[in-house]
């Protein structure tokens, strides 16, 4: 019988639903030499689509649509996270994030006492609130909801009385005190990795709300600015997933458009075991945990 | 032999020991505080203790303090131009003046907690009225130019004459601004319900009273210190008054803290009690129990209800020392333990880097920097008061 889902599957679709497959066999062959055994069923009615590639899809029917249809949300599943900061570390470099500038951490939390205890994993993007405390508290309406509904920072209006920072109740913002990493770094000549090439590649534009933001000038923004997650904004007018859905290794964050019934996240937020974080301080945030 | 009146600004062999002494404390503050306003004014902000978890750190505790003082100031010279209380009278414009000066330096330590000085006038041009910060700067904006109108009316007014009817109107305007301001810097703390420690209901309410209070412990030191009376009996009055009035400020402060903290440990909800346990006996203890408290709050209640003491100049400005050294210590024990929250338990050790501590303590250039502003406050306070004769120091005569 032929996978029914082939036909419709990409070459990259193609290639992670084979090999994937055979190289997670390949580890367990050893033990059952002579069994003909395939980790996941590569065809049959049970085979899957990378999650990946459906969001792309979900993503790809989310842009053909007009902005103010779209409901961009943000699932992550906390029973597949295993704590590996991978999406941090994508933000990082995505954002080109200076130090003391986060806007995913994963927060590891130890529940249960010996001999049953266990680590939580938290990720905590922006949530993306639906009623943001953290807007109308800016005096200069330097951060507001855009028309994406994401939350948005005009660089070149904040003042950085960091208002909206106390106002946020997921500790979702953090201030820019211009910092660089390579600033200590030891000079060592005609290493890659010295801080001269380092350097050159920190100081260098990230591409945030699609505008460049070089880090030449320690007294230009985004330095003494408010900053924030915000979804990969200057991604998804790309057509590309948040760096961190893409790049997290338990296919544990999900990410597509809440108004497409048809979507991956509309599935996910529609089951009981959902949860969003502080629901009763009425935020409504559009990231949801499922646990 | 001809007599001529003295051209100097200022005679320094003509002043008291105390406003010498004054002088030399705020050029001492003023010099500590150099390095600090260079360094944050040209060099950037990296050096100071807060971040982004403890979000506010002295600089905002000390604008609250100096906004109080100044609405507080304004309070009471509505009392003799508004309320006509006879003892009051000739004290009106010390009041004005120490509130004209202490305006200015609240709004130069909140200036310097921005990120981005320089768009301060992205206030005023595009404004976001739903924001408190924006209501408080145009705000207290507003107030400082009432407060300038007002004092060059009360120069121009003459004494034992009626109040007009345009000073009349600036009066109340001032008046009522100065009671909504004093209680804004409250509700900027708690309209965030993001910080539960500020969301227990009398924090805004008591800071006009706190207000008022630094006001009248300012005029103690006013009247102790600097100010001369034709008549003796005049200062041994108003300090009976300032003296039961502070005593009722006093216990009134007891009696809200008392219920604001009360009532926060009753709820035994983890943000609040958090930061109560901050106070308490954590981090912040003795800025509590020691300046706040004894020496803000017990010792002059005490000093206040003994007579000789009390009604001594050197002793009541003392005493307004103490009081008002209590309350700075209280708007920090307000702003920085609410502040010391884990806002998602673990968050602080999720990411480490610089500003990401739940600790804070504030740095040398945050305490340089207040020293300097409150240093350059003190200095334009005493020798702009001689050049003005708010202090109604009988001109002095040379041979
Ligand atoms: S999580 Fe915080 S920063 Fe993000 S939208 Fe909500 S309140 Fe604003
Ligand atoms: S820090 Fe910037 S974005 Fe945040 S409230 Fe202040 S001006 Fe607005």
């Amino acid at each position: 019988m032929s996978n029914p889902n082939e036909a419709s599957l990409p070459p990259t679709g193609m290639i992670l639903d084979k090999y994937a497959s055979e190289a997670f066999a390949g580890l367990v062959a050893p033990a059952l030499d002579g069994v003909n055994i395939s980790a996941a069923p590569a065809n049959g009615p049970l085979a899957k689509e990378d999650t990946l590639v459906r969001m792309q899809k979900d993503m790809k029917r989310a842009l053909e649509k007009p902005v103010s249809e779209r409901r961009w949300v943000m699932v992550i599943d906390l029973r597949k996270c295993v704590g590996c900061a991978a999406c941090t570390i994508a933000c990082v470099a995505e954002n080109k994030l200076p130090p003391g500038v986060v806007y995913r951490p994963v927060v590891n939390q130890e529940v249960g006492t010996y001999p049953n205890v266990t680590m939580k994993f938290l990720p905590r993007p922006c949530m993306q609130c639906d009623v943001p405390p953290c807007v109308p508290v800016c005096p200069v309406s330097a951060t507001y909801k855009d028309e994406n509904g994401i939350v948005v920072i005009d660089y070149e209006q904040c003042i950085g009385c960091r208002a909206c920072i106390v106002a946020c109740p997921y500790g979702a913002r953090t201030f820019d005190f211009g910092y660089t990493y390579t600033e200590t770094t030891p000079v060592a000549e005609g290493l890659v990795i010295g801080r001269t090439g380092a350097e050159s590649y920190e100081r260098a534009a990230s591409f945030e709300y699609s505008e460049e933001w070089p880090r030449t000038d320690l007294r230009a923004s985004p330095v003494g600015n408010a900053r924030k997650c915000h979804f990969c904004l200057h991604r998804l007018n790309e057509g590309m997933l948040p760096a961190c859905v893409t790049t997290c290794i338990g296919r544990a964050t999900y990410f597509g458009d809440a108004n497409d019934p048809d979507s991956l996240v509309s599935e996910l937020i529609a089951r009981p075991n959902v949860i969003r974080l502080k629901e009763e301080l009425g935020t409504q945030p559009r990231v949801y945990y499922v646990v | 032999m001809t007599k001529k009146t003295s051209t100097s600004l200022f005679d320094f062999k003509t002043m008291n020991n105390a406003t010498r002494i004054t002088l030399l404390m705020g050029v001492v503050a003023f010099i500590f505080g150099i390095s600090g306003l260079y360094t944050r004014l040209f060099i950037g902000e990296r050096e100071v203790g807060y971040g982004s978890y403890v979000v506010w750190g002295l600089w905002v505790a000390m604008y609250l303090f100096l906004a109080g003082i100044a609405t507080g100031s304004y309070m009471l010279a509505t009392l003799e131009y508004i309320f006509n209380v006879s003892i009051f009278k000739g004290t009106g414009k010390a009041a004005l003046w120490a509130g004209l000066v202490t305006m200015p330096a609240a709004l130069a330590t909140i200036g310097m907690d921005l990120g981005r000085m320089e768009r301060i006038i992205k206030v005023y041009l595009r404004p976001n009225f739903s924001s408190l910060l924006a209501q408080m700067v145009w705000g207290y904006t507003l107030f400082l130019l009432i407060v300038v109108v007002t004092l060059w009316l009360a120069f121009k007014h003459k004494e034992g004459q009626p109040t007009n009817a345009f000073f009349k109107l600036i009066l109340w305007i001032g008046f009522f601004m100065s009671i909504f301001l004093s209680g804004g810097v409250g509700a900027l703390l708690g309209v965030n319900a993001s910080r539960p420690y500020w969301t227990v209901g009398l924090l805004s309410v008591q800071f006009p009273i706190f207000a008022f209070a630094s006001g009248v412990s300012l005029m103690l030191i006013i009247i102790g210190w600097f100010m001369h009376f034709k008549d003796e009996e005049q200062r041994y009055h108003l300090f009976r008054w300032l003296g039961w009035v502070a005593i009722a400020l006093s216990l009134s402060k007891i009696y809200i803290l008392w219920a604001y903290l009360s009532q926060a440990w009753y709820t035994q909800i983890p943000d609040v009690m958090t930061a109560l346990n901050e106070i308490l006996f954590g981090r912040y203890w003795f800025s509590f129990w020691v300046i706040q408290i004894a020496i803000g709050t017990i010792i002059p209640l005490v000093l206040h209800m003994i007579p000789k003491l009390a009604h001594n100049g050197t002793w009541a400005g003392l005493i307004g020392l103490m009081v008002l050294v209590g309350f700075a210590a209280a708007r920090t024990n307000i702003v920085f333990p609410a502040m010391t929250v884990e806002m998602l338990d673990g968050l602080p050790t999720a990411f480490f880097g610089p500003h990401l501590d739940i600790n804070y303590t504030p740095s040398n250039l945050e305490w340089s920097v207040t020293s300097g502003v409150i240093g350059a406050a003190i200095l334009a306070f005493v020798l702009g008061a001689e050049i003005l004769a708010v202090f109604n120091k009988p001109k002095m005569e040379v041979k």
